[in-house]
């Protein structure tokens, strides 16, 4: 840390405090527009504060749309693609980490490819697929895309924490008769905890949030996970603001609240973690 | 025990194959074992797509989805004979110059700021994590609604603190509505690089700016000679992986102005989606999804390329 000068002391929480406000300012008109009612919403000038407090938006959104369906197509997808991700890249990790092989500079690269990829470039492709295979208009498709997608993350973060924990503890896991896949269940798992945390929170909330490949695969109103369904609000002459921010309040709490509680992971997980052999 | 572990490996390799036993055999297919899941994975959602997109781009595709036959380049000449194109490839450079850059300036401020004491500095913190945390099509329809024209709050202060004397259409005109867009993907891109660089100015070490200052550096001096080369490293990954990220970028223009009016803000990728589900041109969709696809492996191996030497 630097010492600061007095003119800093000054100015630098002056500008910290602006960006705070600049941060959360969309943030704090969605959470105020949501608690409009249609009128207000489309009055003019608009307001900034509600005139009339109108809390029972966030009951109405359960009514005009199928929200309980959003909200467990969106939990589906999320928990599904985490579940998936981690049973493949759980054993591949490890094997990046402690075993030797031919072939695993190529697996490397292959992994290190896929992440320069988002599903929309290979969409057309995906598409198609997803089609031969069934999923079309199943939060099983979106399940296996987002898991694919996050796969070179997980391996990468999780190989990294696995080969920071010592080989001796694994030694001598082996030599009171455990086999490899009981010493990882029993050693390299409960050490490697924060990573395997930062690693599930990480790609729960990307497939919590991912957008473009649910918009493509998923027609049914009843399939559709939040991100999409808040187009539901969106009409043909006039947007419902108001229901559109509320059901979006309801898509980020968990997923803010998921992110704050890694806050001192996020950094070592994204950077020190990773780039160890 | 590394050693042990080379040992044991050159000792394998010094012996001849065909003399290693059966069960040493089938040791040497455990590790594939242990990838196979991951593999598959991996092939199936997003290899096989990517072998499927080239043969897609060079076949002739019926309204209804069925391959016609091998046509050659014609899906690749019909996208460069466009007249958009140029457009969309230019639109793109500076869609991904234009959010990388300014973020990664703008994140170094906000890194350095933050990484100096003054109350409140946890919560500053915090707020920095929400951007990044919330869907980027929630944030983009948020900065939407703010820029409306008539019920837009963004006007309205604009107005009020006098710097503007009638309403703006933000998401019209594309020389406004482009780098407005470029400003929420600055608005979303920050949150991850500044965090990035914070986490490489807390690993400089305090006493190289103290023995600095006793040389008399000033701050810009010391700024250009200890931060800038010791942040090398996470500035490297913050722009490796946002340029990732922003290139392939897709909700903010879609939600703001679908690359409306006719093309003008669109990027390679809203382009590509437009022609694929839209105008139901999977040929040349596919050939756009190609040219995409080289830009991103030509980045790429170039990315590769850095970090193992960094590895090294």
């Amino acid at each position: 840390m630097q010492k600061t000068g007095k003119f800093q002391k000054i100015i630098n929480p002056v500008l910290a405090y602006l960006l705070f406000v600049v941060l959360l300012f969309p943030y704090v008109i969605m959470i105020l527009t949501s608690l409009k009612s249609k009128e207000e919403v489309y009055s003019i000038p608009p307001t900034i504060l509600p005139q009339h407090w109108v809390f029972t938006n966030f009951l109405d959104i359960w009514e005009k749309v199928p929200l309980s369906d959003y909200l467990l197509n969106t939990l589906i997808v999320a928990g599904g693609a985490t579940v998936l991700t981690l049973i493949c890249a759980i054993p591949a990790a490890y094997a990046m980490a402690r075993m030797k092989f031919a072939g695993k500079k190529f697996y490397m690269y292959l992994i290190m490819i896929t992440q320069m990829f988002s599903p929309i470039v290979l969409l057309v492709g995906l598409f198609r697929e997803i089609q031969w295979f069934g999923l079309m208009d199943s939060v099983w498709g979106l399940v296996l895309t987002n898991a694919a997608f996050n796969q070179a993350f997980a391996v990468w973060i999780l190989s990294g924490y696995f080969s920071t924990i010592p080989y001796e503890l694994e030694q001598a896991a082996w030599l009171d008769g455990c086999t490899k896949a009981q010493a990882l269940r029993k050693i390299i798992l409960p050490l490697a905890l924060p990573g395997i945390i930062t690693t599930v929170i990480f790609v729960f909330i990307a497939a919590w949030n991912e957008f473009a490949v649910a918009l493509t695969f998923i027609s049914t109103e009843e399939m559709k996970p939040l991100t999409v369904g808040i187009y539901a609000f969106f009409g043909m002459y006039d947007v419902q603001w108001q229901y559109v921010f509320a059901t979006s309040l309801v898509a980020i709490v968990p997923v803010v609240i998921l992110f704050l509680l890694i806050e001192k992971y996020l950094i070592s997980g994204l950077t020190a973690g990773g780039v160890k052999d | 025990m590394n050693l042990e572990k080379i040992e044991a490996g050159t000792k394998l390799a010094l012996t001849n194959k065909k003399k290693v036993p059966k069960q040493r055999k089938s040791q040497l297919i455990v590790p594939y074992l242990w990838l196979l899941p991951s593999l598959i994975l991996i092939v199936v959602v997003i290899i096989f797509p990517i072998y499927e997109l080239f043969s897609i781009s060079f076949s002739k595709i019926s309204l209804s989805g069925l391959k016609k036959g091998f046509i050659g380049w014609g899906n690749f000449s019909n996208v460069l004979n466009d007249p958009t194109f140029p457009l969309v490839l230019k639109n793109t450079l500076v869609w991904t110059v234009g959010v990388v850059g300014i973020s990664t300036l703008l994140s170094l401020g906000i890194a350095s700021l933050l990484n100096q004491e003054f109350p409140g500095r946890r919560l500053v913190r915090s707020a920095l994590i929400i951007p990044w945390a919330v869907s980027l099509i929630i944030t983009s329809v948020i900065w939407k609604y703010i820029l409306d024209y008539n019920y837009g709050v963004f006007n309205l202060i604009l107005m009020k603190l006098h710097i503007i004397d009638e309403n703006i259409y933000w998401l019209a005109d594309p020389s406004i509505s482009f780098p407005v867009m470029i400003g929420v993907g600055i608005f979303v891109t920050i949150p991850f690089t500044s965090f990035v660089i914070l986490s490489g100015l807390q690993a400089i070490p305090a006493d190289l700016y103290e023995s600095a200052s006793v040389d008399g550096a000033n701050r810009w001096s010391k700024f250009v000679h200890i931060t800038l080369p010791l942040l090398r490293q996470p500035l490297t990954i913050s722009t490796v992986l946002n340029t990732i990220y922003v290139f392939n970028s897709f909700p903010i223009i879609w939600s703001m102005t679908k690359g409306d009016p006719v093309n003008q803000t669109d990027t390679i990728i809203t382009y590509l989606y437009k022609l694929a589900f839209m105008s139901q041109k999977m040929g040349e969709a596919a050939a756009v999804s190609v040219i995409s696809f080289l830009l991103l492996l030509v980045f790429s191996i170039l990315y590769v390329t850095i970090a193992l030497r960094r590895e090294q």
